[in-house]
């Protein structure tokens, strides 16, 4: 965090159901901050709202579209310390499920929510290895490693065979919140990593959502979509290492992550091959 | 909603070491079933806040709870002034949150008051917590933990809604019992949130008689789950964690019980089950 620094907003946030617009927001405001204080308004910057307004028009007809889905998408324009960018994210609800995408992605994550909302369970059983498809594993990783990383958690050894690119920058959501340390991304990779798919197992499809507790250094993992149908995974860190058993190919775009802290929702690309892990119920 | 509504406010926050001051305004309106909400372009004189207070508070709880660790301290004061349907009306806040840890436990403190007291009470008795041990068969709750309780009591135990002051679309809050029927008000907890209809400010009707020699509950360990409660428990000499299922009330205090924001206002008062 510099000593001096201007954050400046602007985002436009609306929700449209089966293709008609239900909610619409504006939001604009500008934070200069000293040493420890931030004075924060709402002062409006005219090329931030434009950049905003730009954005969510070329958008709208994609979101008309989905006459299926519950459809909110936020533009955010900031400039931090004369820094400017354009960041445009949907999230897509359909049957109960959802996904986080961006306008270029939505058209293909819009149609695997589709198969997904269809699949049955195909077993009952939770005490196998997990195959984490789509690159889900994102998920379990940005938790077990991003968030520990945000948090200063004690290391934890990993497979030699993993690396993952998780960088930590100063983000907040708004011009009210107080800047942290957070990740811009997670991008995890395999060199070399074993691969034996095993005979049998559960397929994770997508993520409701996770969690780490820094306290008791234990990781939650919703299962949205999986082979065995919905369940949670609580493990503690070491675990969730010691239970990596191997990946294959390049890193898989999951399709989103919104990750929350602090009451600061920012949106985390993120990347991982297909990965296993033993059993982690 | 028919009127547009206005709301001006300065906010002062102090959040794990940096001190926020916000000021802004805001209007929403809903046409056809579109909700819109941004920055209101009209200026209206609201007053000045001063951080002292925010941070002579802050000074005392971070003094109040050692050997306990603060893992999250958020404490903010605000005045607000609201515009709708012809109505206006001026508010001030005051919100504490703490999260105190004395790893494996986490205590969640909520308060609409600066009252160091409580703090105090939960940091101390956090310091002294032993290992897990069974549900007392008969316990107190503290009012903190009654209070974040209540809201999920709806329709098991008879509450009224508190009268006084207005609701987010500018109509009186009154006193009312609280039925299975849609609430009579509208719940608005930000310019850019639509309003919902909600029963503001319950309490719970007193009944009963409260055992003051029981085990009390005196903080939440963990977000309340329905019914189930994380808590941490004083018995005597013996403090320690539980899980509570607080689907049978026995008793609720008399008195005047204490405000939390809880949902859309909560009034704690001494509960037993």
């Amino acid at each position: 965090m510099t000593a001096s620094s201007t954050f400046a907003i602007a985002s436009r946030d609306e929700l449209w159901l089966h293709g008609t617009l239900m909610e619409s927001r504006l939001m604009h405001g500008e934070a200069r901050q000293h040493g420890q204080v931030i004075d924060a308004t709402d002062a409006r910057d005219p090329r931030l709202v434009r950049a905003c307004d730009d954005a969510i028009d070329a958008v709208s007809p994609a979101i008309a579209a989905l006459h299926d889905a519950r459809v909110r998408t936020v533009v955010r324009a900031t400039r931090e310390d004369g820094v400017e960018s354009v960041e445009t994210t949907m999230t897509i609800a359909i049957g109960g499920l959802s996904v986080v995408t961006t306008p270029a992605d939505a058209p293909v994550d819009s149609a695997l929510l589709r198969t997904l909302a269809e699949a049955k369970p195909t077993s009952s059983i939770f005490s196998l290895p997990i195959v984490w498809q789509n690159g889900s594993a994102a998920v379990l990783l940005h938790e077990a490693i991003g968030h520990a990383n945000e948090h200063g958690a004690a290391p934890v050894s990993w497979p030699a065979w993993l690396s993952v690119d998780a960088p930590l920058v100063t983000r907040r959501e708004t011009f009210r919140d107080a800047p942290l340390p957070r990740m811009k991304h997670l991008l995890a990779r395999q060199t070399g990593a074993p691969f034996a798919p095993p005979d049998e197992c559960i397929e994770v499809q997508l993520i409701a959502g996770g969690a780490y507790d820094p306290v008791t250094d234990i990781v939650t993992i919703n299962v949205a979509v999986s082979s065995a149908g919905p369940f949670t995974i609580r493990r503690t860190r070491a675990q969730i290492a010691a239970a990596l058993a191997g990946a294959a190919g390049e890193p898989i775009r999951y399709p989103g992550v919104i990750c929350s802290r602090e009451g600061q929702e920012l949106y985390v690309a993120s990347h991982a091959p297909l990965m296993i892990t033993d059993a982690l119920t | 909603m028919t009127g547009v509504y206005r709301k001006w406010g300065r906010v002062v926050r102090y959040e794990n070491g940096v001190i926020i001051h916000v000021e802004e305004a805001g209007e929403a309106s809903e046409t056809d079933g579109v909700f819109r909400a941004k920055p209101a372009q009209t200026r209206v004189s609201v007053p000045h806040l001063q951080a002292r207070e925010v941070e002579a508070f802050v000074a005392q709880t971070l003094l109040s709870v050692r050997p306990s660790v603060i893992e999250r301290l958020i404490v903010s004061a605000g005045i607000a002034r609201h515009e709708t349907n012809g109505v206006i009306w001026t508010e001030e806040s005051r919100r504490v949150h703490v999260a105190l840890i004395n790893p494996p436990l986490r205590v969640l403190i909520d308060l609409a008051s600066f009252d160091i007291g409580v703090i105090e009470t939960i940091a101390a008795a956090l310091a002294r917590a032993g290992d897990e041990r069974a549900a007392p068969s008969r316990i107190r709750l503290a009012p903190n933990v009654s209070a974040a309780l209540l809201p999920a009591l709806a329709g098991e135990l008879a509450m009224e809604q508190t009268g006084g002051g207005f609701d987010g679309k500018g109509q009186p809050i009154e006193t009312r019992a609280v039925t299975s029927d849609p609430p009579p008000n509208w719940y608005r907890p930000g310019y850019a949130v639509r309003p919902v209809r909600a029963w503001l400010n319950i309490r719970a009707l007193p009944f009963g008689s409260i055992d003051s020699s029981a085990p009390v509950a005196v903080a939440l360990l963990a977000p309340i789950d329905g019914t189930t409660l994380r808590v941490l428990c004083i018995d005597g000499d013996v403090i320690f964690p539980t899980t509570l299922d607080a689907t049978r009330i026995a008793a609720v205090a008399r008195g005047e019980p204490a405000w939390y924001p809880y949902e859309a206002g909560s009034f704690g008062a001494e509960m037993m089950l």
